[in-house]
């Protein structure tokens, strides 16, 4: 069966016509897949985009004030980019997928207040849900290969044990979003499964290739997911200008071969011209199962690409350590939090550096023996106009049990009913797949 | 007046037109290895029908091209590529035994990445000299965005080997695709002598009687070309019947509808689709046997039944087989058709009546059914089976790949106004199709030559495809490979103007009507940010004279 492959440069949107994140951004990218005439191939299949719903986008996120707010169409034809691919995966026509879209959104959390790192919303978390919701999947890995920690994609499954999510990135010290580090493991329920991979600045091809021998790949081996899906970042690239890291072409394309990842969706990567259309045609030929030998650089020198000493022996390390921590991660756990307790609370900041809004967040987690539980989430935004924006969110897992279910169903209807000091009081209800917000204007079912 | 001919694989169509009406009609058979001879034949009672009348053209849709490159009666040549980085360039196969690869490679921005090796192409001149190759054709990637390596390297073979005929890749075509760009390239390299034979042969035919109204041809998008500028790249006429056919319905039909071109024949019924009065183009060029080209040629489509189509049973299910085996059997032939379910149905007065029933209650005898249950099943399957196809083409319209926000909101489900039946078994079948698809079936007058009255009155197109990169100073022409060098575009409005007046000029050239109204295809402009500063622009602009017919008025100025 062939890979499926869904373009959409998006030709006609930006953030603002000079931000990284604009219409020129796929183009040359674009020039080159055309003329290498990939598009003819056998080998590969190309889908049309189609719109996601609000439904779809209701399951990862909770939108302040309200969707419609949060998105344009570029939004909604990105995101359904990917379900369009998820689809065609599951009914067997294509053997994977490469959703070459943008907007990105592998920084869009759970609570969207604004853009955070040029994410509005979170394509591959929608389509995960998607997935789960229409076709049963069970567990799912995300592997995230671009520079920056993926921390939307930590926020939104960092207390859901089915999904483990690991994240290649340059060190949280020396770049955006700052997050990121070794001891994010994951919340009560799911401590181990979201494992964070720091890289030293000018990490090459050796380094990135070696943990994803030693630590990623026996992971995935070890959890045995349903589905391996690639946010498929290329701003590890040796000439992004946002980044310091030493990846290759080739390096990717190796990367996506060995991953073998049913899914992947572009994510950043802002070499538009020296990396991405040498990045994209490798990680399509590979997908393809096609030589990439041919992809290069301009002026890529293999010998150019080695290791220091000093960073492989850090490498090491950490792939040792990341690695017992995997192994232990159930005893690690109990050790971390004290499983007497009904509720945990969490107080965090958020910062959204595009539209320069600072969240305040307390989060309730409930710990339960039965179940994953669910989360109440309080959010304050403060937007860069002055302005001030108070919610709450429950979100239920999936497979929550009866207790759980009917205690958080219960908040958000108390909720609804006193929200004095609330704009809008949410419910995503993934057990029963029904998604509601509430505000001074009424209730409202999320649909289509 | 206007002459149309039609050389169709089968039978050639030729109209003598007065305006658009209809003064002679000719439907004559095919002599694939005598061309020359049916054309005279078909020619010959035109030019007895306009007794002398002055004739303005002549406009020839042939398949010449098609027939040389099917029967593969065509010279071998060098294939000289310059692939630089990317896909394995051995991932296609070119069928070109010498094949040659050159290091060097040009960008996708026109700029040279790595420089060609004097050593490898003095050896690849050499391997060509001694094969005593005669012709090559050399091609680069992004060469349509810089030429200078395919320049190279041509200036230096046709030095080193006398008489060496080479093809350029960004001579034949601009547009972005390299393995296609090859394929051309060669197919034109290949047909362009047995064009220009053919050719000087017709013409010595005409002049012989007298003809000095001037030739045109028919390309596969549907435009017309005088034969001299036709001769540069031959492979354009490949596939003109379906853009005949579908002129021809256009001419037909009332004007600015979505019909649906329907010819039905012996065992296939081809489709074309006119969407609000304009025919549907395949998205990325025409298919030549195995070959995928960058030729710009209309959608189009085919459903395996037709009239002739031979049925049967297999487990108690009626099949319908690609194949005929001779004419209906209410013809005289061996098996049961559609032909013959349409007998029966009442839907024709063609053939035997008894000898049709027969034939349904042969077929009936596996189905259980009698021969009138059995005719309106065969209808039933042979138009379940054309819609189906014609359903599938809207849909993969529908589906075709956009990469703007604005293309993908814009396109909305459409549906044809018309059915409009061409071919010998359309005007039976026809009037089911459209009951049941819910639009009108339309068999226009001269429905039979409908391939020559298009050919008649197709107007000379021209589209240019212009993309400006004013950091680079220059600009490109995909349609005909021109590369100049350019410091008065900057804007996009300075773009536009001068793609449009660039048009108009070689319009004139082409003898396009100064009348006609040049079309802005579309424009797009891509601001170049290094640095979060804006440095160049890369603008892109399409014009064109488009696709169509003569029209009435304008026929009657002269
Ligand atoms: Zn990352
Ligand atoms: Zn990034
Ligand atoms: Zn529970």
């Amino acid at each position: 069966m062939p890979t499926g492959l869904v373009f959409f440069p998006a030709f006609d949107w930006a953030i603002t016509p000079t931000h990284p994140e604009r219409e020129e951004r796929l183009l040359y990218t674009r020039d080159q897949l055309f003329e290498e005439g990939i598009m003819d191939l056998p080998e590969l299949i190309e889908y049309k985009p189609r719109l996601a719903l609000k439904k779809d986008i209701a399951r990862a996120h909770f939108c302040v004030p309200d969707i419609e707010t949060q998105i344009t169409d570029a939004h909604l034809y990105a995101a359904g980019g990917a379900l369009v691919l998820a689809d065609a995966l599951m009914n067997k026509e294509i053997d994977n997928g490469f959703a070459l879209v943008r907007p990105p959104g592998h920084h869009s959390m759970r609570v969207v207040h604004g853009n955070r790192g040029f994410c509005n919303i979170h394509n591959e978390a929608i389509m995960i849900e998607y997935l789960r919701k229409k076709y049963g999947l069970q567990r799912i890995a995300i592997v995230d290969t671009d520079v920056h920690h993926g921390d939307g994609t930590q926020d939104i499954y960092y207390h859901d044990p089915d999904v483990l999510f690991i994240s290649y990135h340059q060190d949280g010290r020396t770049l955006y979003p700052g997050s990121g580090f070794c001891n994010e493991l994951g919340g009560p329920a799911a401590f181990g499964m979201n494992i964070n991979i720091p890289l030293q600045p000018y990490t090459t091809d050796e380094g990135i290739h070696y943990l994803l021998d030693n630590l990623v790949l026996p992971i995935l081996e070890d959890f045995k997911p349903d589905l391996i899906i690639n946010s498929a970042g290329q701003d590890n690239h040796y000439t992004d200008p946002l980044a310091n890291m030493r990846f290759t072409a080739r390096g990717y394309a190796k990367l996506n071969e060995k991953l073998a990842p049913d899914l992947a969706v572009l994510e950043g990567g802002y070499a538009i011209e020296s990396a991405l259309p040498y990045v994209n045609t490798g990680i399509i030929l590979a997908m393809a199962g096609l030589d990439y030998s041919w992809v290069r650089e301009p002026d890529y020198k293999e010998e150019n690409f080695k290791e220091t000493k000093e960073n492989m022996d850090y490498i090491k390390e950490l792939a040792d350590y990341l690695w017992r921590v995997w192994k232990e991660r159930e005893q690690l756990a109990e050790q971390r939090y004290e499983r007497k307790e009904k509720f945990e609370e969490v107080n965090r900041h958020i910062y959204y550096d595009t539209d320069g809004i600072r969240e305040q967040q307390h989060e309730t987690i409930r710990i339960c023996d039965q179940c994953p539980g669910y989360q109440i989430i309080r959010s304050r935004g403060m937007y860069s106009t002055g302005k001030v924006r108070v919610i709450e969110a429950v979100a239920i897992h999936h497979r929550a049990c009866k207790t759980c279910q009917e205690e958080a169903r219960g908040y958000y209807e108390q909720r609804k009913r006193e929200r004095e000091g609330l704009d809008v009081v949410y419910l995503q209800d993934k057990p029963g797949d029904r998604y509601y917000q509430c505000s001074a204007d009424g209730e409202i079912e999320i649909l289509d | 007046m206007l002459i149309g001919l039609d050389v169709g694989g089968t039978y050639t169509d030729a109209v003598l037109l007065d305006g658009q009406q209809v003064i002679k009609k000719v439907k004559t058979p095919t002599d694939n290895e005598h061309l020359l001879d049916t054309l005279v034949s078909a020619l010959d009672p035109l030019l007895d029908a306009a007794q002398g009348e002055s004739l303005e053209r002549i406009v020839l849709s042939t398949t010449l091209i098609t027939n040389l490159i099917a029967t593969n009666r065509i010279e071998p040549a060098a294939l000289v590529i310059i692939p630089g980085p990317g896909l394995n360039p051995y991932t296609y196969d070119y069928h070109v035994p010498d094949t040659f690869l050159l290091s060097g490679a040009i960008d996708y921005r026109g700029r040279e990445i790595e420089p060609l090796d004097q050593q490898e192409l003095k050896k690849c001149a050499e391997e060509i000299n001694k094969k005593g190759l005669k012709k090559a054709a050399v091609v680069g990637k992004f060469s349509q965005r810089n030429k200078k390596h395919e320049e190279t390297v041509a200036t230096y073979l046709k030095e080193h080997i006398p008489d060496l005929c080479v093809l350029m890749g960004h001579q034949v075509t601009g547009r972005l695709n390299f393995p296609r760009r090859i394929h051309t390239t060669l197919l034109t390299l290949a047909t362009q002598e047995n064009y220009n034979s053919f050719y000087s042969e017709i013409l010595k035919l005409l002049k012989k009687r007298g003809i000095t109204a001037p030739l045109y041809i028919l390309k596969a998008d549907g435009g017309t070309l005088s034969f001299e500028l036709s001769a540069a790249k031959p492979v354009e006429t490949i596939f003109s019947g379906p853009a005949a056919s579908t002129l021809g319905v256009l001419a037909l039909t009332p004007e600015g509808e979505t019909s649906v071109v329907v010819d039905i024949g012996g065992t296939t019924t081809d489709l074309a689709l006119i969407l609000s009065g304009r025919p549907l183009f395949a998205s990325r060029g025409a298919r030549v046997g195995d070959r995928l080209t960058q030729v710009r040629a209309f959608a189009t489509s085919s459903a395996a039944v037709g009239g002739d189509s031979c049925l049967e049973v297999e487990n108690g299910a009626l099949k319908i087989m690609p194949y005929r085996k001779g004419p209906a059997y209410c013809l005289g032939g061996a098996c049961p058709t559609p032909t013959d379910a349409m007998r029966v149905a009442g839907l024709t007065e063609l053939g035997d009546q008894q000898k049709a029933i027969r034939a349904m209650e042969m077929l009936g005898e596996g189905l259980k059914l009698n021969p009138q249950e059995t005719a309106e099943l065969v209808l039933d399957k042979t138009t379940e089976k054309i819609i189906a196809e014609i359903e599938k083409m809207f849909l993969s319209w529908e589906q075709e790949p956009a990469y703007r926000i604005w293309e993908l909101r814009q396109k909305k489900k459409v549906r044809p106004n018309n059915l409009v039946g061409i071919g010998a078994a359309s005007p039976a079948l026809l009037p089911l199709l459209g009951k049941k698809m819910g639009c009108n079936a339309l068999i226009p007058p001269n429905a039979e030559v409908a391939n020559a009255i298009g050919a008649a009155l197709a107007k000379v197109n021209l589209r240019l495809t212009f993309h400006f990169d004013t950091e680079r100073q220059f600009f490109f022409i995909e349609e005909n490979g021109i590369q100049e060098k350019n410091r008065e575009v900057k804007t996009l409005a300075d773009a536009e103007s001068f793609a449009m007046s660039r048009l108009i000029e070689e319009g004139k050239k082409l003898g396009i009507d100064v009348n006609d109204q040049p079309e802005l295809v579309y424009s797009e402009v891509f601001n170049m940010v290094r640095g979060w500063r804006t440095g160049g622009r890369l603008i892109d602009v399409c014009v064109q004279f488009p696709t169509g017919i003569l029209k009435q008025q304008e026929e009657g100025d002269h």
